[in-house]
């Protein structure tokens, strides 16, 4: 019983179960539907203050790096993601979630940016927004009914949606705010029984195993060093040039590989088998997607004329 | 000594946390929402979340292998929109509605049915514009032609 109290003391403590819980409430004020006598209107304005508020809370656990502007954008891009993310799932009208899905995606390429992963910015800007623009040319054309269509007004079980997926955030929140770095731990090879029975506890950096390379185990020894080979990292270190290398306490400095040759030369050394089955992926979906949207026509076991069973699989509303 | 990397545990951990949010929000449309287009694109929302994860543990490692696995989420999202899309039209062509609740005859068995008389009560009434309506008035002229009811099913068979 002391357990249970225990855990609900834990969990009432934590600033996120409000976070989660105000945007659980909010969102399930603005999923479309009828919700008792309350007016649509009052509904979503309660439902947009109490998103905001449970965002607000949510963003006390960022921290931003130390830098200044990388600190700024990470908010700018952050913030608009999220709340694109929660307009996208309850706009009535299929063509604003559309829109919003759009901000999204943008929003992430600005953080992809943030990462040094520019050449997936580009590509995410690239192929999302030509997939967006295709789904947006689709609702223009499927869906005349500008949000007035009944579907588009009832959400399908609401509150049991809404619970079940900020049970899995509040989940994923409360494991990755309690993340450890491996520093606190300490690394070495006399660390390795511990950190090996307890690998989710903490998080170490693959450049910092160099210790583990040379430990009595085959398999980890192995593993390390493809994770640490030059092929495969951002920046390698290398020791100081010209008159600072006259210096022998001179630090030795970090050379980044530029992006687009070092994400090409990792991907056809290191993942090239992911290479082919990407393509024998790609292959398979464009042979789909031609044989689903030109069938042949359907041939019932009781009759044998293909026209006349076509006749009964088309149904007329 | 290497350099300190300014790409901290508290950095990635942003990146965990957006990228969690998206990933539950998507969710939470996938399951909730009756329109097959934003059900895909929740599904999308979902990816872009493990995308933004992938990302943030790729340079937190200081490694390729995090952008990598998001170019196959690319590849994987450009298969997923191209057999959606194929599979949306054929389902509007044989329904002609974009609402996945009239697809539930071939749910699971065991599993009951939503009667479509609850979901019409459950709609949201829609709230009607304030101010008067203006719609511009035309004169009709001659007999309204006779023309088929739904042209489409015509043209599709």
């Amino acid at each position: 019983m002391d357990v249970i109290f225990q855990f609900i003391g834990s969990v009432l403590g934590m600033t996120g179960t409000y976070a989660v819980l105000l945007g659980g409430l909010g969102t399930y004020l603005l999923l479309p539907h009828r919700h008792g006598a309350i007016r649509p209107r009052a509904a979503h304005g309660a439902g947009l203050i109490a998103v905001a508020v449970g965002l607000l809370i949510y963003m006390t656990y960022w921290r931003p790096p130390g830098l200044f502007l990388p600190a700024v954008f990470l908010y700018i891009f952050g913030a608009p993601s999220l709340i694109g993310a929660v307009l996208t799932i309850t706009s009535r009208d299929p063509v604003a979630s559309a829109l919003w899905f759009a901000s999204v995606v943008l929003s992430t390429a600005g953080l992809f940016l943030l990462a040094e992963a520019p050449f997936l910015a580009a590509g995410t800007i690239i192929v999302y927004a030509g997939a967006v623009i295709v789904t947006f040319l689709f609702v223009i054309m499927l869906a005349q009914m500008e949000g007035k269509a009944d579907y588009d007004r009832a959400a399908r079980s609401p509150g049991w949606a809404t619970l079940t997926s900020f049970i899995i955030l509040w989940c994923l929140l409360a494991t990755i705010a309690t993340l450890k770095t491996g520093e606190t731990i300490g690394t070495g090879i006399h660390h390795l029984a511990r950190n090996r029975m307890e690998p989710e506890k903490q998080l170490l950096r693959s450049r910092d195993l160099d210790a583990y390379i040379g430990s009595p185990d085959a398999t980890m020894t192995s593993v390390v060093r493809r994770a640490v080979s030059p092929m495969s990292q951002i920046a390698n270190l290398r020791p100081a040039e010209g008159e600072a290398a006259a210096n022998p306490d001179a630090p030795s400095v970090m050379v980044h590989r530029p992006n687009v040759a070092g994400i090409a030369a990792s991907m056809y050394t290191d993942h090239l088998a992911s290479v082919a089955i990407a393509g024998a992926l790609l292959f398979v979906a464009l042979v789909g997607a031609v044989a689903i949207t030109n069938p042949r026509m359907p041939v019932r076991p009781s009759s044998s004329d293909p026209a006349q069973s076509a006749a009964i699989g088309s149904i007329r509303p | 000594m290497p350099p300190t990397d300014i790409f901290t545990l508290e950095v990635l951990r942003d990146y965990l946390l957006i990228g969690a949010a998206l990933f539950a929000l998507g969710i939470l449309g996938f399951l909730s929402r009756r329109n097959l287009i934003v059900m895909f694109l929740s599904a999308e929302m979902m990816l872009q979340g493990v995308a933004l994860t992938l990302v943030g543990f790729g340079r937190y490692h200081g490694n390729w292998t995090g952008q990598i696995l998001t170019i196959m989420i690319l590849t994987v999202a450009a298969c997923e929109a191209s057999i959606a899309l194929a599979l949306i039209v054929i389902l509007y062509n044989r329904r002609s509605s974009l609402d996945v609740t009239l697809w539930q005859d071939i749910r699971e068995a065991g599993v009951p049915a939503t009667p479509a008389s609850l979901i019409t009560e459950e709609a949201e009434p829609v709230d009607a514009a304030p101010g008067p309506e203006s719609y511009p008035h035309l004169t009709p002229a001659g007999v309204e032609p006779a023309h088929p009811v739904e042209p489409w099913i015509e043209r599709r068979s």
